[in-house]
C-alpha cells in the first residue's frame, strides 16, 4: 500500500471545492448486475449549494462515495479544493476526507453511546484543528444548531435533534466540501424543510460547499442549482441499485 | 476526547458482554495467580514452621510423617519412645539442644504438646526467632500451661484460667494401632500462666505443659486400668510412665542458620538405629514440596488452560459483536481514521479487557488467598500469610494482557478490512 502524508496538492482557497472531470466508474456484473456510472465534468465553487437529484439507483450516493474518497474512480479525477483525491492512498486519504469533506447521512449515523458532544469531538479527534479549540468548537457549533443537551445520548435525543448533531460534525473540521445523502428521507415535510434550512444555513455560516443527494422534489424548492444525474452522465446504466 | 475514550464508549455500549468476559478474564487470573502465591506461601510456611531443629527422632513410620506429627502436629505419633532410649540418645552425643516432646493429649481440638523448659529457651519457633510472650511466662511448675496465640485468639482464656485436658484428641488415628477412646482428665486442672506472642507456624495453636505432668495424667490412667483407684503424683510415676513420642535435636554450631558438618553423619547414624524414626526436618519439607509437585504443576496447567479459554471468550464476544462494530467502524472511518487506526483502537479494546480482567484477577487472587488462610488455619493448622507474590503478579498480568491482545487481532483484522461503503447503508 502506497502512502503519502500530505495532500499532493496545496487546498489553495483559489480551487473550486469540487471538481469532477471525466469520472467513470464501473463494478460487477457480479450477481447483482452491472453498474456503470459516468460522469464528464461537474464543478462546485467554494460556498456553492447544489441539489443533486435522481430516481432512487440511478447512483447518487456511488457518487457521494467516490467524492469521499470512499470508493476508486475506474477513471478520471475529484478534486477537493484543488486535491485530487482519487490519487491519495490509504492513510492520507482517511486524512484528507477528514479534514476536508463532511458528510450528512439519511440515518444520521451517530456513534451510539458517545454524546452530542462527543460524536462532534470525535470528528476533531481526526482532525487538524487544535486540540485547544475542540472543546469550544463542539460547543459553540451544537448551541449555533439548537442543541442544548449536549452531554444526552445520541440515542436519547429526538430525531430532529440527531440530524442536526450529525450536521454539526459534519462541519466541525470546518470542511472545504460537505456531502449529504438524502439528510431529509427520515423526516417528515415539516421536519425536512427545517433540516434543509439548518444544513444550509450552517454551512453558509462556515463558508462549506453543500452537495445534496435526494430523490425528494420537495427539495427543489431550497436551491438555485439543481442538477440531475442522469442528464449530467454521459452513460449511466443501473443494473443493479446501490 | 482522545482514542481511549473512543475505546471505552465502544465497551460501555456492550457493557454487558464486557462485564462478562472482563469477570471471566479475572477468574482465570486469579485463580492462576491464587495457585502461584499459594504454592510459595505454602511453602514458605513449612518452611518456616520446621524452627531450628537440626533433626527430629521419634518412632513414626516415616521421616516425612515424623515431621508433619513432631512440628505440624498433623496426627498424634504412633508410637512412644521409651525412657532407655530417651536416656541413651542424650547421653550419645553433646547436642546444642535435646528437647523431648510427647503429644496426645487435646484441649478444645487443639493439641497439647508436653515438654521440658528447654523448649522455650532453646528452641526456636522460626529459624533465628525466639519464643515471645505476649502475656505471662513459660511453665516451671507441673500443671502449668502456657498458650499459642491461636489458642488464646479463640479461646479468650486469660492467664490464671484452670483447664482439663482431653486424653487422646480429635485427630484420630489412621496407622492401624490402638485407638485411645478420648476421656477428659478431670483430676487435673491446669493452670494457664503464659500467652506466647504468634509464630506463623503450627505452634500457635498448641498447648505446652510440662513432660510430668502429662505422665503423671497418663500414669493415672495406667493406675485406674490396673484397679489402683488414688491420685497419681510425680512420687508414682514408673520407668515405663517416662515416654515421649519425639526428641528435637539441635548439633552445636558456629552460625545459627548453616547446617553443622557433623549433621550428615549424626543422622546416619540415628537413621541405622532400627528402632527410631530420624529426619531432618528441613530436608523432609523440601521433599514434601517435591512429591506435590507435579500435582502442582497439573493445577498451574489448568489454570493456565482457563485463562487461555478465557482469551477465546474475548475473540467470541468481540466477533459477536462485529456486526454493530462494523457500522461504528464505517463512520470513523468516513470522520478521518485510517485502517490502521481503527486495527489499533479494536486491538486496544481486548487489550483493555486483559488488563481489566488481570488488575480484578490480582483482586480475586487477594480475596481467594485470604479465604484459603482462613482454611488451612481452621482445618490444617498451617499459617500461611496472605501475601501475593508481585513478581507472579506482574507475569500473570502481563501474560493476561498479551493473550488478550492476542485474542484481538481477527477483530482487529476484521475491522481493517471492513468496508466503508457497504456498512453505511441505507444511504438511499
Amino acid at each position: 500500500m502506497r502512502y503519502s502524508l500530505r495532500p499532493m496538492q496545496p487546498n489553495a482557497q483559489t480551487h473550486p471545492a469540487l471538481e469532477i472531470e471525466r469520472l467513470s466508474f464501473a463494478y460487477g456484473p457480479g450477481d447483482r448486475g452491472g453498474f456503470e456510472l459516468a460522469l464528464p465534468s461537474l464543478t462546485l465553487g467554494r460556498g456553492e449549494e447544489m441539489l443533486l437529484v435522481g430516481k432512487s439507483g440511478c447512483g447518487k450516493s456511488t457518487l457521494l462515495q467516490l467524492v469521499s474518497g470512499l470508493l476508486d474512480p475506474t477513471s478520471g479525477s475529484i478534486r477537493i479544493g484543488g486535491t485530487d483525491i482519487a490519487a491519495l492512498r490509504g492513510a492520507a486519504r482517511d486524512r484528507f476526507r477528514g479534514r476536508h469533506i463532511g458528510m450528512v447521512f439519511q440515518t444520521f449515523n451517530l456513534l451510539q453511546g458517545f454524546s452530542a458532544r462527543e460524536n462532534v469531538l470525535v470528528a476533531l479527534l481526526m482532525s487538524d484543528v487544535p486540540k485547544s479549540d475542540w472543546a469550544a468548537r463542539a460547543e459553540s457549533l451544537l448551541r449555533s444548531l439548537g442543541i442544548e443537551q449536549l452531554d444526552a445520548r445520541a440515542e436519547e435525543l429526538s430525531v430532529g435533534q440527531q440530524q442536526r448533531v450529525a450536521i454539526a460534525r459534519a462541519l466541525a473540521c470546518r470542511p472545504t466540501l460537505v456531502l449529504a445523502d438524502e439528510p431529509t428521507a427520515s423526516l417528515d415535510p415539516e421536519n425536512a424543510v427545517n433540516a434543509i434550512r439548518v444544513l444550509r444555513d450552517a454551512c453558509r455560516e462556515q463558508g462549506a460547499a453543500l452537495l445534496v443527494v435526494s430523490h425528494d422534489p420537495a427539495l427543489e424548492s431550497h436551491f438555485a442549482r439543481i442538477e440531475r444525474l442522469a442528464s449530467l452522465s454521459a452513460h449511466a446504466t443501473a443494473g443493479a441499485a446501490r | 476526547m482522545s482514542d481511549l475514550t473512543i475505546v471505552f464508549r465502544s465497551l460501555a455500549v456492550r457493557r454487558f458482554s464486557t462485564a462478562v468476559v472482563v469477570a471471566l478474564v479475572a477468574i482465570s487470573a486469579g485463580l492462576l495467580l491464587a495457585i502461584l502465591s499459594l504454592r510459595t506461601a505454602g511453602e514458605r510456611a513449612f518452611e518456616r514452621g520446621t524452627g531450628n531443629a537440626h533433626l527430629l527422632v521419634s518412632r513414626d513410620g516415616s521421616p516425612l510423617v515424623s515431621v508433619l506429627n513432631g512440628l505440624f502436629y498433623a496426627n498424634p505419633p504412633k508410637a512412644p519412645i521409651e525412657a532407655a532410649k530417651l536416656k541413651e540418645l542424650r547421653e550419645s552425643f553433646p547436642w546444642a539442644m535435646f528437647v523431648p516432646t510427647a503429644i496426645g493429649d487435646s484441649y478444645r481440638n487443639f493439641p497439647v504438646i508436653a515438654t521440658t523448659p528447654e523448649f522455650f529457651t532453646k528452641f526456636e519457633p522460626v529459624l533465628g526467632e525466639p519464643w515471645k510472650f505476649a502475656e505471662g511466662r513459660a511453665f516451671d511448675k507441673n500443671f502449668e500451661v502456657v498458650i499459642g496465640s491461636t489458642v488464646a485468639r479463640e479461646t479468650r482464656m486469660p492467664i490464671g484460667s484452670k483447664i482439663v485436658f482431653t486424653h487422646g484428641s480429635h485427630m484420630s488415628r489412621e496407622d492401624g494401632g490402638p485407638k485411645i477412646e478420648p476421656h477428659v482428665h478431670e483430676e487435673y486442672a491446669f493452670t494457664v500462666v503464659g500467652i506466647l506472642e504468634p509464630t506463623g507456624a503450627p505452634h500457635d495453636r498448641a498447648l505446652f505443659c510440662s513432660l510430668e505432668s502429662s505422665w503423671v495424667m497418663h500414669a493415672h490412667d495406667r493406675f485406674e486400668r490396673e484397679g489402683k483407684h488414688k491420685l497419681v503424683t510425680v512420687e508414682d510415676l514408673e520407668e515405663q510412665d517416662r515416654v515421649v513420642t519425639g526428641i528435637l535435636m539441635r548439633l552445636p554450631s558456629r552460625e545459627a542458620s548453616s547446617a553443622p558438618p557433623a549433621l550428615v553423619s549424626q543422622y546416619d547414624r540415628l537413621r541405622r538405629d532400627p528402632s527410631i524414626t530420624a529426619a531432618i526436618p528441613a530436608n523432609e519439607v523440601q521433599r514434601l514440596f517435591g512429591i506435590v509437585a507435579s500435582l502442582d504443576v497439573l493445577f498451574i496447567a489448568m489454570a493456565a488452560a482457563t485463562l487461555v479459554s478465557s482469551a477465546v471468550a474475548i475473540l467470541l464476544s468481540m466477533l459477536n459483536s462485529m456486526g454493530e462494530r462494523r457500522r461504528q467502524v464505517a463512520i470513523l472511518r468516513v470522520l478521518g481514521a485510517s485502517r490502521a487506526r481503527i486495527f489499533w483502537l479494536v486491538l486496544t479494546e481486548s487489550t483493555l479487557v486483559g488488563l481489566v480482567g488481570a488488575v480484578a484477577g490480582v483482586a480475586i487472587c487477594i480475596v481467594v488467598l485470604f479465604a484459603a488462610t482462613q482454611w488451612m488455619l481452621g482445618a490444617h493448622g498451617i499459617v500461611i500469610a496472605p501475601q501475593l507474590d508481585p513478581r507472579s503478579a506482574v507475569i500473570v498480568a502481563m501474560g493476561t494482557t498479551v493473550l488478550a491482545a492476542i485474542a484481538g487481532i481477527v477483530p482487529s483484522v476484521l475491522a481493517y478490512r471492513t468496508s466503508v461503503a457497504r456498512n453505511l447503508r441505507p444511504l438511499g
